[in-house]
């Protein structure tokens, strides 16, 4: 059970996944149409990136605790 | 030829073909790759049938199937194990909750050997420092003016007194995690990745923890500092502006234990969490696949020992800010704007 209980918790990570992939889109193209700023974007874009994947590392704990957490 | 081609080329020359990219059309992989690959092979099947695994705690000779119990023997538990144990009497922890028990766990040990690897390299680094730097200063000024300038360009002019606490605590956490990744430390009872155990994660949260708390009472003094959590001077500006400040300081308040919770967990979840996708992947292929893993493991661990440090140093500089002086500082400008003056010097953006 605890470990179906894991697999749904790990579902979390999507939505941190999408959050990513557009953050890193975007930068990307900020990075485009600005490459003088490309430092500032992609220190800025590292953080939020963290921000965002601290989230999905949540839901990760959360699976393992469930796991291992008798 | 177009440039493109000759920039794979480039690349492919420069890193001697590696083991596990596809042959392209007319290449071939060199036989010294080839027999690197068998032999590395040769000694997995050789050790297979050497020492056959048997589950975790069983007897030998015990059968364990192939997946399942194998990615068992791999796996870390959360919980490190005791090396020294001051207080042995004491009755078994409970299987849930926050607990004391005086002891030295392998994590600690590990992280007492890291800081005095990283600080021992510091010092013969920087010993006889001299004005034309010699190699070994030159890689330690390169390193700490790359560090002072990411710093000091995400939190601003305001961050630099606190950069050697950012490049510290990034030094520290950064070898925390690559030790995890050399091949003794985490197999053996004794070590294991410092950062992969939540406890020392919460350790480091907490002491960042209290640098930007301390510090923030240092600069702002202590009514100014609980001013901005509890902004009874906006009541000035009428009941319901005092209420909503008040409700807004009271949510910035919980903010605040929050932050060393997320900084903790993110941690220790990106190191635990690769340890344990290493162990599953070395289980479930032959040896060269996982090296590919630990270069990816190797990037994401020096990020993650980036964001730390670098999140430490913006919840500093968001302490030592205060309310009143922005507002001021809004003030004046508006001041410039009507006397038609050039505002006196440009403010960073926060």
């Amino acid at each position: 059970m605890e470990h179906i209980g894991a697999g749904l918790a790990a579902l979390g990570v999507f939505g941190p996944g999408i959050g990513i992939g557009i953050l890193a889109g975007m930068s990307a193209q900020a990075i485009g149409r600005n490459p003088d700023a490309a430092g500032q974007i992609r220190g800025i874009a590292i953080i939020l990136a963290a921000f965002a994947e601290g989230l999905g590392v949540l839901a990760i704990v959360v699976g393992l605790l469930s796991i291992f957490i008798k | 030829m177009s440039s493109e081609q000759v920039a794979t080329d480039v690349v492919a020359g420069a890193s001697g073909d590696p083991p596990a990219a596809e042959p392209k059309a007319g290449r071939r992989i060199s036989p010294r790759w080839v027999s690197l690959i068998l032999a590395v092979v040769l000694v997995d099947v050789i050790a297979f049938i050497a020492f056959p695994q048997t589950p975790r705690g069983g007897a030998a000779g015990e059968a364990c199937s192939f997946p399942a119990c194998f990615i068992q023997n791999s796996l870390e538990f959360p919980a490190p194990r005791t090396v020294v144990d001051f207080d042995p009497s004491a009755e078994p922890p409970p299987p849930v909750g926050v607990y004391f028990h005086p002891s030295i766990s392998n994590t600690i040990l590990t992280m007492w050997l890291v800081m005095a690897i990283v600080l021992a390299g510091a010092i013969l680094m920087v010993r006889g420092a001299r004005l034309i730097p010699g190699r070994a200063q030159n890689v330690i000024e390169t390193v700490y003016e790359f560090l002072s300038d990411f710093g000091v360009g995400i939190a601003g002019p305001t961050a630099r007194p606190y950069i050697p606490i950012f490049a510290a605590a990034f030094l520290l956490i950064l070898f925390d995690n690559w030790i995890g990744l050399v091949p003794p430390v985490g197999k053996i009872d004794l070590l294991r990745a410092p950062s992969s155990d939540v406890n020392i994660t919460i350790g480091m949260a907490l002491v960042s923890f209290s640098i930007f708390h301390i510090e923030g009472i240092r600069t702002l003094g202590l009514g100014g500092y609980l001013g901005k959590f509890f902004p009874l001077y906006e009541f000035r500006n009428g009941i319901g502006a005092g209420i909503l400040a008040l409700f807004v300081g009271l949510i910035e308040l919980m903010l605040e234990f929050v932050k060393p919770v997320t900084l903790s967990m993110r941690l220790f979840g990106n190191i635990y969490g690769g340890e344990v996708a290493l162990g599953v992947i070395t289980t479930l292929t032959v040896s060269l696949i996982p090296v590919l893993l630990i270069s990816l493991e190797l990037m994401l661990n020096a990020i993650q020992a980036l964001i730390f440090s670098v999140l430490t140093l913006i919840f500093i500089v968001l302490a030592i800010e205060s309310h009143h002086e922005e507002e001021g500082h809004i003030a004046e400008e508006a001041i410039n704007l009507i006397e038609g003056k050039e505002p006196a010097g440009l403010q960073p953006a926060h």
